[in-house]
């Protein structure tokens, strides 16, 4: 039970603050990094979130973007150094007395590719539990600030795998998609007991909600991306693309888990209570099918370039062949027990629609630029800058993530000709702490 | 009792995750737990001019991740009265903790505390002193034994027996551990 107890906390606890990790995304560009995550020129996120971006030319002296960015992960080696056999660290092993909990979710919350300059602090202050037979307080003091009030969670939709062939703007293709969310929510009583230090009551669930999705498949595709307007200096480009989603597989859940409180509290078993109802189709099942599209433009006016981006618009998938399965804790045999329900009925998904919008502004050799993406799941936004000098290349950017911090980048590189060398640094809010952390990314670029 | 641990070890996972190098402490009133059984009363009868112990033992389960600690320290506080009815004596009032239960009555005492000459119907308190044992390995366990004890040496002559009772008014355990909960 202590196992599984501390596996699901863990776990809870990573994707409460993974959410963290998505608002500024998995960067391994140098260059990025010290703008604060702003993608400037034809970075992937671009042409992901904005399909007329397929029409517009790169322009890489202006930009100074490079054709390949390779990181250089100086944190995996400071890791390395740090925990030199991790099968054998007992700070990664929970059967040892030196598991350390935190470690581990940190590790997965930053995952040690660059070099930390700053370890975000945790709370170091005593917890204190008040333990009697129908009586239950803890005191997480300045820890308690950490657990989450919000709903907190991850996901997304993407898309992995594009290939197709494209004539004359005209572009067909067999796009692979994946959406996935998952959700947590603290009740009421356990966010009231652990955050406000509120006695526990008798006959109460302190439970956990959570919800999640995750759904497959191929789309093929037509697209369009063309400039309709203008010039190469100057021009208007617009893009479309028609996807008819086939869903492979999807499974949708949704329950309570936690555990009840005997009467009294601690003088009688306590029972967990577990619910939840998951609708699915296996793949080989009947496929989803949906309709949707994507929408794109970009305005591009010599230093200046604007572009809007809107994916999966309406993109709703009807799945003919679902099952919907129960799982309950049973309390009188003290195991889980799943209770087929209905099969082979109809139930739909919706893909969330995700946006990007883009301004760049490029003058001699400074370039600002700004963007507001969201993938599915709150919104994130860049503003930064780069400002060339010679070999130097200057960096800086603000970010606020999906928690709606304020996080600061700032670096700078250095440019041999078809060579360059970056160093970026950001902060983070990404690790079990209300303080931020800074990174420092490096990675070489070829131009 | 049994229910505790897991309900302290689902808890503690919050604890342990947040408190970084701090200190993870319990404050567990034991006296509430022996209380609803009537442990927390140890009666007592004894002819005149005999010495005797009287007790009761309860098994707690501590929270899981315990077992796997290191414990910094353990305090531990008791209190209690005797309220007796006839005869006369003396009693030493003795709180163990161990992690069986066989053999917990023997060895050192976590706390004591002697009463002096008692006789007829009086009522004395018994306050022994705190104990605070550094890196105690008892509670190093997912399990302890806590066993209540009343020494008795009763005068004589035979009659009238030594009657009254042992009344427990607290008995609260302090536990320290460091960081390492799981």
């Amino acid at each position: 039970m202590r196992t599984s107890v501390v596996g699901t906390g863990v776990a809870v606890l990573t994707l409460g603050w993974a959410a963290q990790v998505a608002g500024q995304g998995l960067v391994f560009d140098a260059r990025r990094v010290g703008m604060g995550g702003l993608a400037l020129g034809r970075s992937s996120s671009l042409v992901r979130y904005n399909v007329a971006y397929r029409a517009v030319p790169a322009n890489s002296d202006r930009r100074g973007e490079p054709k390949v960015t390779i990181p250089i992960p100086l944190g995996l080696i400071q890791f390395l150094h740090d925990h030199p056999n991790i099968t054998k660290d007992p700070a990664f092993n929970p059967d040892s007395t030196g598991f350390n909990p935190i470690l581990v979710v940190n590790t997965l919350l930053n995952l040690p590719i660059y070099y930390e300059v700053k370890q975000a602090p945790t709370p170091t202050n005593d917890v204190i539990f008040g333990i009697g037979r129908d009586s239950l307080r803890a005191n997480l003091g300045a820890a308690a600030q950490i657990v989450p009030e919000d709903q907190f969670g991850i996901g997304g939709s993407s898309r992995p795998l594009d290939p197709g062939i494209g004539i004359r703007g005209v572009r067909l293709s067999v796009m692979g998609w994946l959406h996935d969310e998952v959700g947590f929510q603290l009740g009421d009583n356990l966010l009231g007991f652990l955050r406000d230090s509120q006695p526990a009551s008798a006959n109460t669930a302190y439970t956990v909600n959570g919800d999640g999705i995750l759904e497959g498949g191929l789309a093929p595709s037509i697209a369009y991306a063309g400039r309709i307007a203008g010039d190469s200096t100057m021009g208007f480009y617009v893009g479309a693309a028609a996807h008819y989603y086939l869903g492979i597989a999807y499974a949708r859940t949704s329950g309570v888990g936690g555990f009840r409180t005997g009467n009294p509290i601690l003088g009688a078993p306590v029972r967990p209570t577990i619910t939840a109802v998951t609708d699915y189709s296996k793949a080989g099942n009947a496929l989803g099918h949906g309709v949707g599209g994507d929408v794109g433009v970009a305005w591009v006016s010599g230093p200046i370039e604007l572009g809007v981006g809107v994916n999966d618009i309406g993109a709703t998938l009807t799945w003919s062949d679902t099952r919907r399965d129960t799982l309950l804790y049973d309390t009188t045999s003290n195991a889980l027990r799943t209770t087929p329900g209905p099969n082979h009925f109809t139930t739909k998904t919706k893909l969330p629609v995700s946006y990007i919008a883009n301004v760049a502004y490029s003058v001699g050799l400074t370039t600002l630029g700004a963007d507001v993406l969201n993938a599915g799941r709150g919104t994130t936004i860049h503003v930064g800058g780069e400002q060339r000098v010679g070999l130097f290349s200057l960096r800086g950017g603000v970010a606020r993530d999906q928690r709606k911090r304020i996080e600061f980048g700032w670096g700078g590189g250095l440019r041999f000709a078809a060579i360059g060398f970056d160093v970026g640094f950001w902060t983070h809010t990404n690790s079990i702490s209300n303080e931020r952390g800074i990174t420092m990314a490096t990675s070489l670029s070829i131009y | 009792m049994r229910g505790m641990g897991r309900w302290i070890a689902c808890l503690a996972v919050a604890a342990a995750t947040g408190c970084g190098q701090g200190h993870v402490i319990f404050n567990v009133d034991a006296l509430s737990f022996l209380r609803p059984s009537g442990d927390d009363n140890i009666p007592y009868d004894l002819p005149g001019g005999f010495t005797a112990d009287s007790s009761v033992a309860q098994f707690f389960a501590l929270p899981g991740g315990l077992g796997k600690s290191t414990i910094n320290t353990v305090s531990i506080t008791a209190a209690a009265a005797i309220v007796n009815a006839t005869g006369g004596g003396n009693m030493v009032f003795d709180v163990f903790f161990s992690k069986k239960q066989a053999g917990l009555f023997t060895g050192t005492p976590y706390v004591s505390a002697a009463s002096g000459p008692v006789s007829g119907v009086d009522s004395v308190p018994l306050l022994p002193p705190t104990t605070v044992s550094p890196g105690d390995t008892v509670f190093n366990s997912d399990s302890v034994w806590v066993g209540i004890r009343a020494h008795l040496t009763s005068n004589p002559p035979l009659l009238p027996h030594m009657t009254g009772r042992l009344r427990l008014t607290e008995l609260s355990v302090h536990i320290v551990i460091n960081d390492k909960i799981f």
